[in-house]
């Protein structure tokens, strides 16, 4: 069935309509509110405000599940320019529940770190309203305007601890080359609407397959453009320069957030754009061959870099533009199952990484972050459990079953199999496999007996949102590599009803 | 009523597992005798259900499978819970049972540092190799037979002397790569098999194209799907076995490892690796296994004759052990890619048999270490004379190992090469010629520990303790008990040996040449 006969039946545009956007209205309205309340609330009632604002997240996850059974049939709003439908409902579930965790993590970290102030609150509110339009958004305008609300946000709190240089540098880095990637977005979108005349995708996609088989170049290059904003977004090699000093330098509570949910949001961006706009067309022959060297690439760079790491968030850093890679094979094979197998590598990836980064926050001393591998060595002996969490979540991301990040990889290698990409899958395994050395290292280090001359380490209690944030990903963990139904079927109910067309 | 009795064997040592981190980290004599027990109620139930499996009810279809249970998993790929035992997994699955019960006693006897690490790790070993040893689905498969390396790692990276880092590194790095190449193996097999399943019974007969792949813009035809899907399996487990050449992280491994994890790894984790050749390798791939039948042969006569000649040069004890084994695995491949009942037979049989010696040998070789604090052969000499009880067991280890007449080994070196002389002379020729080199590194192996006047090492070693004695006993009486009354051992493996062997030689394919083949199909 083509696009243009499948278009009456499965988008109903609609014009002026809040439900459509609840869930964004809802955290975004938390995110006024918090600024307000933030006037009023004293010093030593700042965690108040991390209460306020996981009840602003929770409501909005309400509406997100109240939307998931109202979109059984999948419908733009704002005249074309939002999908109101089950796959960015599902991408937005992943962000709130990342950002509650964040959000349960962090008072304990900036309290120690001395860096509790109200705005932390209102800007991880704000970047993930950013995140969810990014999510639904399904026009280049609001593509655009998504990413600059969760930048912007993003470049304040990588900044956040104003004392150390290191995080400045993070900030500025960060500023800077985001600024650049903006650029190639905004230009990438400029070239499009000037080669097709528009800007919302679901007419995107219907002009280039009636367009017939001649490309012009300008459109190559505005795609090629539009690709490397959200490439740098989602930090796939060679656009990821940035990642590893930004996610060194900025406190790791906001490492741990920006890490997975920034990822989800570009890559649910990515994926409507990419396999579901410019897909079914004959651009994709021409696309295909950039994002499979771009997957690669970021299979190969990150995963050999963090081999040489000694920095746990740095580790984790390049850990995360391998992941991304692996992600991105399911966008380059374009099948249902590769889209499937994305979302499931995402929330796979949610809950292992936000795990492993809190990990990290509950270790963090009082003058620095504990990262060092030295400081990691003997955890086991001091805490047993976060020790086991944490190699439970180094095994998931180095794909072990029976854990979450074994079936995001495998869902991704099945769909480069059955879009008969081999290769792409062989790539895959070759990288993996030399991932699990630098995760097992982590891994056995935990299990070493501390140094008789390391300076023993007053440890603070793992407070009870930190155990409990622990829990619940060490749990998920388990749970999406052994009851792997539950979410598959959720997510593969995201895919079929995913706009501008769903039939792919 | 209708006990899941596989699931139960699967879900006791978990358990047991996960009710040990009750106890707590001081109470070692309740740890051990926690894990000792659990083991032993595990062993038994196995052992029980194995000696009664020939009565039981039998799955229909060309592999028939006792006490099948089946349940979806995932019904959107067609994965699913499917276990069951048969004549070759049964005898397998009691030596799994029974070595890890041995772990358990050894390490019961010692004093281990952080004990419940271990005892827990050891019975999460024993889930996976369970589970590997049940599992009819092949997700289900790969799903433990990776799994495995999560309490292997742990456990041979945090015990065993201080090159374990490096070793153990090795061994996973090497694993990983192959098992992951068995991945895309097994999803390429689902999928070209378009019956949407990963269920060995279903995919089974389900051929992937035996047109040569080419390479575009070269040209070059290189190997049909189905061979390279063989080659992805026989990967991951040429390398589990090993067969040389992919035997390099064994003697380091081995050599770093202690005593306890030794029984059970060489004793039942080595040997999956022959397991998944004989479980999917003789019948997933009819057409490929017999094009590289030769190849893998001549890489088992290598093996042989490799190992038995290191086996003869290296002079630590756990070393000559360690090839001793790569030799005897030889065997055992030889007699798999015979493809013919005999060989096979041969195998199955040989591979109960090398678990039962190996595990004896490195608990000798780590009673000697422990007495006399070396492991050079050239150091040690005399040991009959303080150690007659030793002596004795080890004596009866030594002939069992160099395949005695009237010992276990050589009912099943004997079948293997009746297998190998059906496939080709020149291979039972050559591997005759492993069995001379066997005598040799034995004989060379026990009088340099037995004979000759004892050194100063050597002088004032006491004997075996009463429960180590306990512990070797039952295994010297099995070496003699196989060795004379084989026919047990054949009558369970031998009907699933025959249905596996003539899968492997293509029986399937008149079958299923009725059906018009599936195409496509849906993920």
């Amino acid at each position: 069935m083509t696009l243009a006969a499948a278009l009456p039946t499965l988008v109903t545009p609609r014009g002026i309509d809040i439900l459509g956007i609840l869930p964004e209205v809802i955290l975004g309205g938390g995110f006024v509110a918090l600024l307000l309340l933030d006037l009023v609330t004293g010093p030593a009632h700042r965690g108040r405000l991390a209460g306020f604002s996981l009840f602003a997240v929770a409501a909005s996850f309400g509406s997100t599940v109240w939307g998931w059974f109202d979109t059984a049939t999948p419908h733009t709003v704002y005249f074309g320019s939002f999908a109101y439908d089950r796959f960015g409902l599902f991408v937005n579930a992943i962000i709130l529940v990342s950002t509650a965790l964040v959000l349960m993590i962090s008072p304990q970290y900036l309290n120690r770190r001395g860096l509790h102030y109200g705005e932390y609150y209102s800007l991880i509110l704000a970047a993930a309203t950013g995140m969810m339009f990014l999510a639904g958004a399904s026009s280049l305008m609001v593509i655009f305007l998504a990413i600059e609300l969760l930048s912007i946000a993003l470049y304040i709190l990588s900044g956040f601890n104003r004392s150390e240089p290191r995080s400045q540098e993070a900030a500025l880095k960060y500023l800077l080359l985001g600024g650049f990637a903006s650029g190639f977005l905004l230009f990438g979108m400029a070239l499009i609407y000037g080669e097709t005349g528009h800007t919302q995708l679901v007419q995107i996609a219907s002009a280039l397959q009636s367009a017939g088989t001649s490309i012009d170049p300008l459109l190559m290059a505005g795609i090629a453009l539009l690709f490397v904003g959200l490439a740098f977004k989602i930090s796939a090699a060679p656009f990821h320069t940035w990642t590893p000093d930004v996610y060194q330098g900025a406190p790791t509570s906001v490492t741990t957030f920006m890490s997975v949910t920034t990822k989800v949001a570009a890559f649910a961006a990515l994926i409507r754009v990419f396999t579901y706009t410019l897909g079914e067309t004959n651009v994709y022959d021409r696309w295909k061959i950039m994002v499979y060297f771009v997957a690669i690439a970021s299979m190969v760079i990150g995963n050999v870099a963090a081999l040489r790491q000694t920095s746990l968030k740095r580790m984790l850093g390049y850990s995360g533009i391998a992941q991304g890679g692996y992600i991105l094979i399911g966008v380059v094979v374009l099948n249902p199952l590769g889209t499937v197998a994305a979302l499931y590598y995402l929330a796979a990836y949610a809950v292992t990484n936000i795990g492993a980064f809190a990990v990290i926050t509950i270790m963090a001393g009082r003058g620095e972050d504990m990262d060092s591998y030295d400081s990691l060595r003997g955890l086991a002996f001091r805490r047993p459990y976060v020790a086991a969490a944490m190699g439970l979540f180094l095994l998931s991301l180095g794909g072990f079953p029976p854990t979450a990040g074994f079936f995001g990889k495998f869902f991704v290698f099945a769909a480069a199999i059955h879009a008969n990409q081999v290769p792409l899958a062989l790539w895959g395994i070759a990288t993996s496999a030399v991932s699990v050395f630098y995760y097992l290292r982590v891994a056995l280090l935990m299990y070493t007996r501390p140094a008789v001359d390391q300076p023993s380490y007053d440890w603070s209690r793992t407070s009870l949102a930190g155990g409990a944030v622990l829990l619940f990903t060490g749990a998920g963990t388990l749970i999406l590599g052994i009851f792997v139904t539950l979410i598959y079927t959720v997510a593969s109910a995201a895919q079929h009803g995913v706009l501008p067309s769903g039939l792919l | 009523m209708n006990v899941p009795w596989l699931t139960v064997t699967l879900v006791a040592p978990l358990g047991a597992a996960l009710l040990l981190q009750l106890i707590p980290r001081t109470a070692t004599r309740l740890l051990k005798g926690f894990t000792v027990t659990a083991t032993l109620a595990t062993a038994i139930l196995v052992w029980v259900l194995v000696a009664g499996m020939n009565g039981t009810a039998i799955s229909p279809g060309p592999l028939g499978f006792h006490y099948e249970e089946a349940h979806t998993w995932i019904p959107a790929i067609g994965a699913a819970y499917h276990v069951g035992i048969d004549g070759i997994s049964a005898w397998i699955l009691a030596l799994n049972a029974g070595v890890f019960l041995l772990g358990a006693v050894v390490v019961s006897s010692r004093s281990t540092e952080r004990l419940k690490l271990f005892c827990g790790l050891l019975l999460l070993t024993e889930t996976m190799t369970t589970g590997v040893l049940l599992s009819i689905d092949l997700l289900l498969f790969y799903l433990f037979w990776e799994g495995m390396l999560i309490p292997l790692y742990f456990m041979l990276a945090n015990y065993g002397n201080e090159n374990r880092g490096r070793a153990t590194l090795k061994f996973i790095i090497y694993t990983v790569a192959g098992s992951l190449l068995m991945l895309v193996a097994i999803i390429a097999l689902q999928f070209a098999s378009g019956r949407g399943s990963f269920d060995l019974t279903v995919i089974l007969g389900g051929q992937m194209s035996r047109q040569p792949l080419v390479i575009p813009w070269l040209n070059i035809s290189t190997f049909s799907p189905e061979q390279w899907a063989f080659l992805g399996f026989a990967a991951a487990f040429a390398i589990k076995m090993p067969i040389v050449p992919f035997h390099t992280w064994l003697p380091d491994l081995y050599e770093s490892a202690p005593v306890p994890v030794l029984m059970f790894f060489a004793g039942v984790v080595s040997k999956l690796g022959a397991y998944g050749f004989l479980r999917f390798g003789l019948t997933l791939f009819p057409d490929a296994i017999n094009t590289f039948k030769w190849l893998l042969a001549a890489l088992a006569v290598v093996s042989i004759i490799y190992g038995a000649l290191m086996a003869l040069t290296n002079t630590d004890l756990k070393r000559i052990v360690a090839y001793s084994s790569i030799s005897h695995l030889g065997f055992i491949a030889l007699g798999i890619f015979t493809l013919n009942v005999n060989g096979v037979n041969g195998a199955v049989i040989q591979i109960v048999n090398h678990g039962i010696i190996i595990a004896a040998l490195f608990l000798i070789v780590g009673i000697v270490e422990e007495r006399t604090g070396t492991r050079d052969i050239r150091e040690l000499a005399g040991l009959e004379k303080r150690m007659p009880w030793l002596y004795g067991f080890f004596l009866v280890v030594t002939l069992a190992g160099l395949g005695m007449p009237g010992m276990n080994s050589f009912v099943g070196e004997f079948t293997v090469m009746l297998g190998a002389f059906q496939l080709n002379p020149a291979y039972a020729l050559l591997a005759g010629v492993g069995v001379v080199l066997a005598c040799w590194y034995m004989l060379r192996l026990h009088q340099g520990l037995m004979q000759d006047p004892p050194t100063p090492r050597t002088e004032n070693v006491r004997d075996i303790r009463p429960w180590q004695g306990l512990v070797l006993l039952p295994m010297a009486a099995l070496m003699v008990l196989i060795g004379v009354f084989p026919r047990p051992l054949g009558d369970i493996a031998s009907p699933s040996v025959q249905q596996s062997v003539a899968v492997a030689n293509g029986s399937l394919e008149s079958v299923i040449t009725g059906i018009p083949s599936a195409s496509g199909g849906a993920p």
